[in-house]
């Protein structure tokens, strides 16, 4: 015999328990938000969600970014030594990429945040 | 009482009442801890049956009583007092009697929304092993990988919940028939 | 319900004591690189304070110490090629002192002396501008009269150099000397809990109140983290690699650190990680071992006073001293296999 409270304690108990296999079960560490500088003052912050492209305008001219399956990278950049394309895909809360000579640098927001500081 | 200081420690019939349930709670608890348990830290909790069971019929502060001698005494005799399993357990058991006193005081209030044993049992046994689980992390393993293993916990202290809370109603119909045809006889 | 009864448990345990201090970051394009400085404490007006000098600080430095571009050193190198005696400039002199020791300890694989070949290469000042090798007679004559620190003579605050290709460059260790610099600066402003990470290699200081710094170490080959480690207390974290700075040229990939015995990028190892007291040592450090490979970089670490190293070679090997093993957590699965060796 179930009575009306009984009702309640379910019901929060079947909100409860697939929250947490969500949050707790899904990549933490991915970030969510990817934060665009330019020349060290944010211009822009996009979902890592969201595949799409986006054209930014740095010190040389225009670095283009892209954005698919929650990660981002470089794919084009006004710089002549392209390490910012080279460096590749980021993902992780706290990863950096950055186009120097073109001053344009990207940040993940978000995730786990589990590092102070990446050495490379 | 006499010259010499003596004193009688003079029982009340709820201190009887207390001791046997208690009693019960504890030998179950040892009982089920010599059962083998596939993840650390999950017991299937049956001894809170008796938690339960004491909770609907007699209130709340007796079911504290006998939650918190489950825990003592049961460390005690187990030989596990003070380590870290006691401590374990006495989080759980704290968490789930802090729960089911709000649940326990919310139905007097709110008599249309009270809880029966099978709520009451699903809640003592989520909050139970949060309780467990948060202790765990604090005090043992700092590590974020222990996230990973909580919503596996909660859902297996649901059915343990659930599979106790039909026990506890069957105990507690047992209790309120006995009375009936005790004082009916 | 629930939240409220582990807010009650976390609050308990935790006996209500939560820090006021935090962590305060700022991202500076200096020094031809992206600084970040990470600050902890509670006073956020003395830190954005902080920033702002050392940023100033970095500027003057990149300005000061710059091979090629108006400055100090620049200045200094054109008197050096004429073969003359040169006054040697204040802001120079302790940069050169540190370097010269460093380069001898190395057994001359690191060598500031080499700033023609690097721009030959086209890495100078921390930027890629070149898209090819140098023509290959060019760098034969080159190396025939290579250059090295020993042809600098000094005396009284006078230099002199015995070799006309002699040509400054402290790009292999100036980051590392500069981030020393700048925990001294902190140090004076009062901060003891601090990370200066110039472009990837730091410094970190002190801790966050109880939690140590957490610093994941990239995989040279890859995405994401190959390692991590924790500091608390004072110690820097250098890494080399040849995948920092390069350009592919015909199929084949021509990195930025030398190796001033054939002038060529070094080949041996992708990256060398070195956990050491002070920024400026480990930095120079590991372009040496990087230059040393597989074959003598146990010596040299040994040489320079070295005990916490990582290499790793292009086939992914993994080398490491005992000390490191300590540090090391692998952030990979399945763990790589280390080969740990000693000196």
């Amino acid at each position: 015999m179930l009575r009306r409270g009984d009702y309640l304690v379910f019901l929060a108990t079947l909100l409860l328990l697939p929250w947490l296999y969500f949050t707790l079960w899904g990549d933490q560490r991915a970030g969510a938000y990817a934060q665009i500088l330019v020349g060290g003052d944010q211009q822009a912050l996009v979902s890592l969600h969201q595949p799409q492209t986006i054209e930014v305008e740095g010190a040389l001219g225009l670095s283009i970014l892209e954005i698919v399956d929650g990660k981002i990278r470089f794919i084009t950049s006004a710089c002549q030594g392209k390490q910012c394309i080279h460096r590749g895909w980021i993902n992780l809360g706290g990863e950096v990429v950055s186009c120097l000579p073109n001053q344009v640098s990207i940040a993940i927001l978000g995730g786990e945040q589990r590092f102070d500081a990446i050495n490379f | 009482m006499s010259e010499l200081g003596y004193r009688q420690i003079l029982t009340q019939p709820r201190d009887h009442r207390i001791a046997w349930w208690a009693a019960l709670a504890i030998t179950i608890h040892i009982v089920e801890s010599a059962l083998p348990s596939p993840i650390p830290g999950l017991k299937l909790g049956l001894a809170n049956v008796v938690v339960i069971a004491v909770l609907m019929l007699y209130g709340w502060r007796d079911a504290l009583w006998v939650a918190l001698l489950r825990v003592l005494v049961g460390s005690l005799l187990i030989g596990t007092f003070l380590t870290p399993t006691f401590i374990l357990s006495l989080s759980g058991a704290v968490a789930s009697m802090l729960a089911l006193g709000i649940a326990y005081y919310f139905s007097r209030l709110l008599p249309n929304w009270a809880l029966g044993a099978l709520g009451y049992s699903v809640l003592a046994a989520q909050a139970h092993m949060l309780g467990q689980f948060t202790a765990a992390y604090l005090l043992l393993i700092p590590h974020p990988a222990l996230f990973k293993l909580l919503p596996v916990l909660m859902t297996a202290a649901l059915v343990f919940g659930v599979i106790s809370g039909m026990i506890a109603t069957a105990m507690i119909n047992n209790v309120e028939k006995r009375a009936h045809s005790g004082t009916s006889g | 319900m629930r939240y409220l009864l582990l807010l009650i448990m976390v609050l308990a345990l935790s006996g209500c004591d939560h820090p006021s201090a935090h962590s305060h970051k700022q991202q500076m394009y200096v020094f031809g690189t992206l600084v970040e400085v990470i600050i902890w404490t509670e006073d956020e007006a003395a830190a954005t304070e902080a920033m702002s000098q050392l940023s100033a600080q970095f500027q003057r430095q990149h300005q000061q110490w710059h091979p090629w571009e108006a400055g100090e050193l620049h200045t200094f190198n054109q008197q050096l090629t004429t073969g003359e005696p040169a006054p040697i400039p204040d802001v120079i002199a302790p940069l050169l002192q540190r370097a010269s020791e460093l380069s001898v300890a190395s057994g001359g694989l690191f060598d500031p002396s080499l700033g023609q070949l690097v721009k030959l290469w086209g890495f100078s000042d921390n930027l890629v501008n070149a898209t090819q090798p140098p023509d290959a007679e060019q760098l034969a004559d080159f190396i025939k009269q290579a250059p090295h620190i020993s042809d600098l003579e000094i005396n009284n605050g006078l230099a002199q150099s015995h070799n006309p290709l002699l040509y400054l460059d402290f790009g292999g260790f100036a980051k590392g000397y500069a981030v020393d610099r700048a925990i001294e600066t902190l140090r004076q402003m009062g901060f003891d809990n601090a990370i200066v990470n110039a472009g990837g290699d730091l410094r970190a200081i002190g801790s966050k109140d109880e939690w140590p710094w957490r610093i994941g170490i990239r995989n040279p080959r890859g995405e994401g983290l190959i390692a991590s480690l924790q500091i608390s207390g004072d110690e820097s974290v250098f890494t080399s690699g040849d995948y920092e700075r390069f350009y592919d040229y015909q199929g084949k990939r021509y990195h930025h650190i030398i190796d001033p015995r054939s002038g060529y990028p070094a080949e041996g190892f992708s990256s060398v990680t070195i956990l050491h007291h002070d920024a400026a040592t480990a930095d120079a450090a590991a372009t040496a071992l990087l230059v040393a490979g597989p074959e003598q970089w146990r010596e040299v670490a040994k040489k320079m006073g070295l005990s916490q190293v990582m290499v790793i070679t292009p086939r992914g090997e993994i080398s490491m001293s005992p000390a490191m093993v300590e540090r090391i957590r692998f952030e990979v699965s399945p763990e790589p296999d280390v080969n740990v060796v000693d000196w």
